[in-house]
């Protein structure tokens, strides 16, 4: 079995920075060409053993592989039921992604002194 | 850039390529930006017209973006582009 050593994990991760780059630059002109350097990005990331990071992972349908602009070739969506989640609709292929959104720590710290600040009710 | 012999696994849609020796006499001259990549060929930009050339039979110059220009002979870059990334090269200096 082949071993992968830390710098061709280095290789990997820098060719996959660059096929996100390139597939940025031609999406406009070309949405086909981006979704084959999409693919080849995610076969090297399979081939490699490694996660892809989380932002690019955002910005891609698992579908189809094409690289996601909102309001030109994906639809947005936060839904409220269940727990609070955006939905995103890739509008070639159909396919949808769901990810959860998360309460962000300094909206809770505020609300904390909301309540420190109110006049007691014993004056 | 320290030109290793893990060259051959680098990522080379994106760089300037312009081939320096061909066995077909049809591909001399060519150069432009490298587009997209398979197992045998490489599809090149030039001129507006994009052309497919056939790994095997060619001598590659690559630019790349910090200005190193490498040669490296297309019969070490045949295979897929994530099977390329495996590939190892003897070192013979």
């Amino acid at each position: 079995m082949f071993k992968m050593n830390s710098t061709a994990k280095q290789i990997a991760r820098q060719r996959i920075q660059v096929l996100f780059q390139q597939a940025a630059r031609v999406n406009k002109a070309n949405p086909t060409l981006a979704q084959r350097y999409v693919t080849t990005a995610r076969k090297i990331a399979m081939s490699a053993r490694m996660r892809l990071p989380t932002s690019y992972k955002r910005e891609i349908c698992k579908n189809c592989n094409a690289l996601l602009v909102p309001g030109w070739n994906c639809r947005v969506r936060v839904k409220p039921r269940r727990e609070t989640h955006v939905v995103v609709t890739c509008l070639s292929c159909g396919g949808q992604t769901r990810f959860p959104v998360k309460a962000k720590k300094e909206k809770m710290k505020l609300d904390q002194n909301n309540y420190k600040n109110e006049t007691p009710r014993s004056a | 850039m320290k030109i290793t012999p893990d060259i051959i696994c680098h990522e080379f849609i994106g760089t300037e390529g312009k081939i320096a020796q061909s066995t077909h006499a049809g591909y001399l001259g060519i150069s432009g930006k490298i587009v997209d990549e398979t197992k045998n060929t490489f599809m090149i930009q030039h001129e507006g017209e994009m052309k497919r050339i056939v790994k095997d039979a060619a001598v590659f110059h690559f630019t790349f973006s910090d200005g190193a220009v490498v040669e490296i002979s297309g019969k070490l870059l045949v295979g897929k582009p994530e099977d390329r990334l495996k590939k190892t090269v003897k070192r013979l200096w």
